[in-house]
């Protein structure tokens, strides 16, 4: 009964994790936006969708008591917004600054969260964010599995549009962008245009997934947002194949596991007054797996699509 | 408004101005921004920090020299740190960006590889020396007394000469030696100075070597003045790339310029709205050298 | 002194299943002056590349005298005595004109720099006139005097130049053809890419058509100025027999 139960909350915690992979692959998978900021996409969503469900509360602005969609969905909106914003300012320069101008959200939506005390609760964050099927709260096991499924139904409503974007014209042009920037321009289509609108599709599932997290853990700080988030999730890409929606899932479920296994060897095998220390130790080997895929196999576990094999 | 603002904010902004000048020629001649820059930083504190140690131990110089708070141990310690510093660049190159430049990676998935680097680096430098903040000194410094009421430590009056000597000799260095040339050379068009004779892989470990070395004296002038801790350099990122942007990529006294720029508004920022907010600075000069003048205040158009 | 150049079957390009030059052989005596013609696209620049050392070799070989070439590091074939114009982006721009002839300069022993900088500005007075300009300030012709300075200013045992006419009016592309016949007969190999056939063919003495990677015809100027088929050849559609 202990594995089932750990079995879901496992997955569950695995596939709001695929669903900001997703919202990453959009960018940077299949339009080539590289996206340092994950974390503050994902905070924004988690926040909005936290101070709108919440009931009201003392000393801090909001908890509207709205309905969970109603959440979810400002979530997404709120993080489309921001996303559009910092595209729009980026794009028309060289790649490398939205690189850096993404870096600099995250700091100051970091920033945000922890200072803006009367909205956000500070470092102490917001609790009590109403968990779906709260009814159901006292059998665990119902629980469990009305929360996996919700978030399972989810990621597979996501891929779907997603898959759907892709295979249309829209994302056919998306792709010759990415691949030959004039020729696109040739056939009159503005890829600043596109590649904003593509930062902003996954900006806006980014915060959905950041709602879907707030929801199912139940509280929300700032630490949760941490540049680390942003590394997690472009570790899952990169494993999983950049521009492959289904490498994405595989690459976040797998980098999960990995993350949760070793967070379990070390909490088993180090004694407990060395446990930080080991815990950056995880941390060492996110990065290198990182940097390794990119020199070994650029491509992921599940390419996008042969490479061209290149000349040394 | 109390001037003495304008004090810290030039103080924060040279130590800023040195660390970008570091970050400014990795990203103008290698060609990409190093997310890895601030963990340069950080490492060449602690690597001074415990060369100090050693120094200490062994021969003694711990003793303050003059109305400073550090003793030569920590003076003859910052040399090797650079050394140090250097060779871990040297070697980050070599097993990283150099594979992927001779694959010919996208500058993008560089970028990535630097962001992946940092992590790295940045964890296991706390998994060897702890979050906890560690310092070069336990001495006390007595501001001294400027005209009109400023305030200004010894330590700060160092750590702004050591910028400005610093500074010049790295603009000499590159405007004027034959080694500066080959990197401005290898700047504009690597496969061109090759072939004028140039070894591109010899001027892009010098490149490696100046950068590192600058970034390794931003670490201590920052552990001397503040404290040293894990995240010191990656905290010091933003602001970086603020300065470096603000002074046009590649702009070695736009890159000190950025700095002093950015350590006023941090001040100003503290002054203001609060402390809390400090960090804050970077990010709004930022965002608005790219909406204004996004080849920087003294960058070219379209450089 | 002045050394042949030799190339064996030589096949380069930039993907390694997907060579532009697809196996050329020729020799090129020391103190000759040969050019090289062919249409667009035909692998002339990747040819003088390969040989430089700017574009990778994937076999066969290239020797400037008994030195190989091929496989020596780009930044050592100056020094081995072959100097190489590039067709385009062939001075640095935002260095000064001096700066761009010391770059070359380095190569020399420290005593004999001033002097060989001092002959370039003899030989190209435009160059002495304001030598703390930035290169890009030049114009287009004098670009190509700085770069075939850049490249003659080590007193190289070979010189190849990729297109050095390309953008010069009729009068200057002369000037710059005069002085290379200048050069040769100073007794320097030199090896002459060049669209604009019938000016060069007055200077060379050899002319060797490249189509589609491989040698078509290889024969001396005198005859290839007096064959009314010459346009054709390029194409690739007349027989390749003298
Ligand atoms: N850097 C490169 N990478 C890949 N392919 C290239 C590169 N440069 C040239 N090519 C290809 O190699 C082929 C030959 O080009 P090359 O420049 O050698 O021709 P060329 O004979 O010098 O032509 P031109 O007379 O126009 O200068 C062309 O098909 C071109 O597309
Ligand atoms: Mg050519």
């Amino acid at each position: 009964m202990e594995f089932v139960a750990y079995a879901t909350f496992f997955g569950t915690v695995a596939l709001s994790y695929a669903l900001i992979t997703l919202g990453l692959n959009v960018q940077w998978g299949q339009t080539g936006l590289f996206n340092v900021g994950v974390a503050a996409f994902v905070a924004v969503g988690a926040y909005t969708s936290a101070i709108l469900t919440t009931p009201a509360t003392e000393g801090r602005i909001g908890g509207f008591d709205l309905p969970l969609p109603v959440g979810w969905l400002a979530a997404a909106a709120a993080a489309a917004l921001l996303a559009n914003l910092v595209a729009w300012l980026t794009i028309r320069l060289r790649a490398d600054y939205l690189a850096i101008t993404t870096f600099g959200v995250a700091v100051a939506v970091q920033l945000a969260v922890l200072n803006l005390t009367p909205l956000t609760g500070g470092p102490f964050g917001i609790t009590f964010i109403p968990r779906p099927f709260g009814a159901w709260a006292s059998d665990p096991a119902l629980f469990g599995f009305a929360n996996l499924a919700l978030v399972a139904a989810t990621v597979l409503a996501v891929y779907a549009v997603l898959e759907c974007l892709a295979r249309s014209p829209w994302g056919r042009i998306l792709r010759a962008v990415r691949e030959d920037e004039t020729a696109a321009e040739a056939l009159g289509k503005s890829p600043r245009r596109l590649r904003i609108q593509a930062f902003t599709v996954g900006g806006a599932v980014m915060g959905l997934a950041g709602a879907v997290q707030a929801h199912f853990v139940g509280f929300i700080a700032p630490e949760n947002f941490l540049p680390t988030l942003t590394f997690q999730v472009w570790a899952m890409l990169i494993v999983g194949g950049s521009g492959n929606n289904r490498g994405a899932i595989l690459g976040a479920v797998l980098v999960w596991a990995i993350w949760a296994a070793s967070g379990a060897l070390i909490g088993a095998v180090v004694p407990a007054e060395l446990q930080a220390r080991a815990a950056s130790l995880q941390i060492v080997m996110i990065g290198l797996a990182l940097c390794a895929i990119l020199l070994w196999r650029p491509g992921g576990l599940l390419p996008d699509r042969p490479r061209r094999p290149r000349a040394r | 408004m109390n001037p003495q603002v304008f004090v810290d904010g030039i103080v924060a902004g040279s130590m800023i101005g040195l660390g970008a000048i570091g970050l400014t020629l990795v990203y103008s001649i290698l060609r990409f921004p190093n997310f890895a820059h601030g963990e340069l930083v950080t490492a060449g504190a602690y690597f001074a920090l415990s060369l100090a140690a050693l120094i200490g131990a062994a021969v003694g110089g711990t003793a303050p020299i003059g109305p400073f708070s550090f003793g030569w141990a920590i003076v003859l310690a910052a040399l090797g740190a650079m050394v140090a510093t250097a060779a871990l660049a040297l070697a980050l190159d070599a097993v990283l960006f150099q594979r992927l430049r001779r694959r010919g990676a996208a500058v993008i998935i560089i970028v990535m590889a630097s962001f992946g680097a940092s992590l790295a680096l940045r964890s296991g430098i706390e998994f060897v020396y702890t979050a906890s903040p560690a310092y070069f000194t336990r001495e006390l410094q007595i501001a001294m007394r400027l005209p009109g009421g400023l305030r200004v430590t010894p330590d700060q009056l160092a750590a702004l000469a050591l910028t400005a000597v610093l500074v010049v000799a790295v603009h000499l260095f590159v405007t004027r030696t034959a080694a500066g040339r080959a990197m401005r050379a290898v700047r504009e068009n690597p496969a061109l100075a090759a072939l004028a004779g140039i070894d591109v892989d010899r001027t892009i470990r010098l490149v490696w070597v100046l950068g590192a070395a600058l970034a390794c004296a931003a670490g201590i002038t920052a552990g001397l003045l503040i404290q040293i801790r894990p995240t010191m350099g990656f905290d010091l990122l933003l602001p970086l790339f603020a300065a470096a942007i603000l002074g046009g990529v590649g702009s070695l006294p736009g890159a000190v310029v950025g700095g002093l720029v950015v350590g006023l508004g941090e001040a100003l920022t503290v002054a203001f709205l609060g402390a809390e907010w400090r960090a804050g600075a970077a990010f709004m000069l930022l965002v608005a050298i790219l909406v204004v003048r996004p080849n920087g205040l003294f960058g070219r158009a379209g450089g | 002194m002045s050394r042949p150049v030799r190339l064996d079957g030589l096949v380069a390009g930039y993907e390694r299943d997907l060579p532009i030059v697809k196996g050329v052989d020729f020799a090129v005596a020391a103190g000759e002056f040969v050019g090289i013609f062919g249409p667009n696209g035909a692998g002339k620049s990747t040819l003088v590349k390969a040989v430089a050392g700017a574009a990778a070799t994937f076999g066969g070989a290239a020797f400037l005298g008994d030195t190989l070439l091929t496989g020596l590091p780009a930044h050592k074939v100056l020094g081995a005595g072959l100097a190489f114009v590039p067709q385009t982006e062939n001075i640095f721009a935002t260095l000064s004109i001096a700066e761009n002839l010391q770059i070359a300069a380095e190569v020399l022993p420290r005593a004999a720099r001033a002097a060989r900088i001092g002959a370039m500005h003899a030989m190209f007075p435009d160059l002495a006139r304001a030598p703390h300009r930035p290169a890009g300030s030049l114009s287009g012709g004098q670009r190509q005097m700085l770069a075939v300075a850049r490249a003659l200013i080590v007193s190289p045992d070979a010189i190849i130049l990729d297109e050095p006419s390309a953008g010069l009016s009729p009068r200057l592309a002369h000037d710059v053809f005069t002085t290379l016949a200048r050069i040769n007969a100073a007794g320097t190999t030199i090896i002459l890419v060049e669209q604009n056939v019938r000016a060069a063919l007055a200077v060379v003495s050899r002319g060797i058509i490249l189509v589609d990677g491989r040698v078509r015809l290889d024969a001396p100027a005198a005859d290839l100025a007096a064959r009314d088929d010459l346009g054709a050849l390029f194409l690739g559609t007349a027989a390749a027999a003298a």
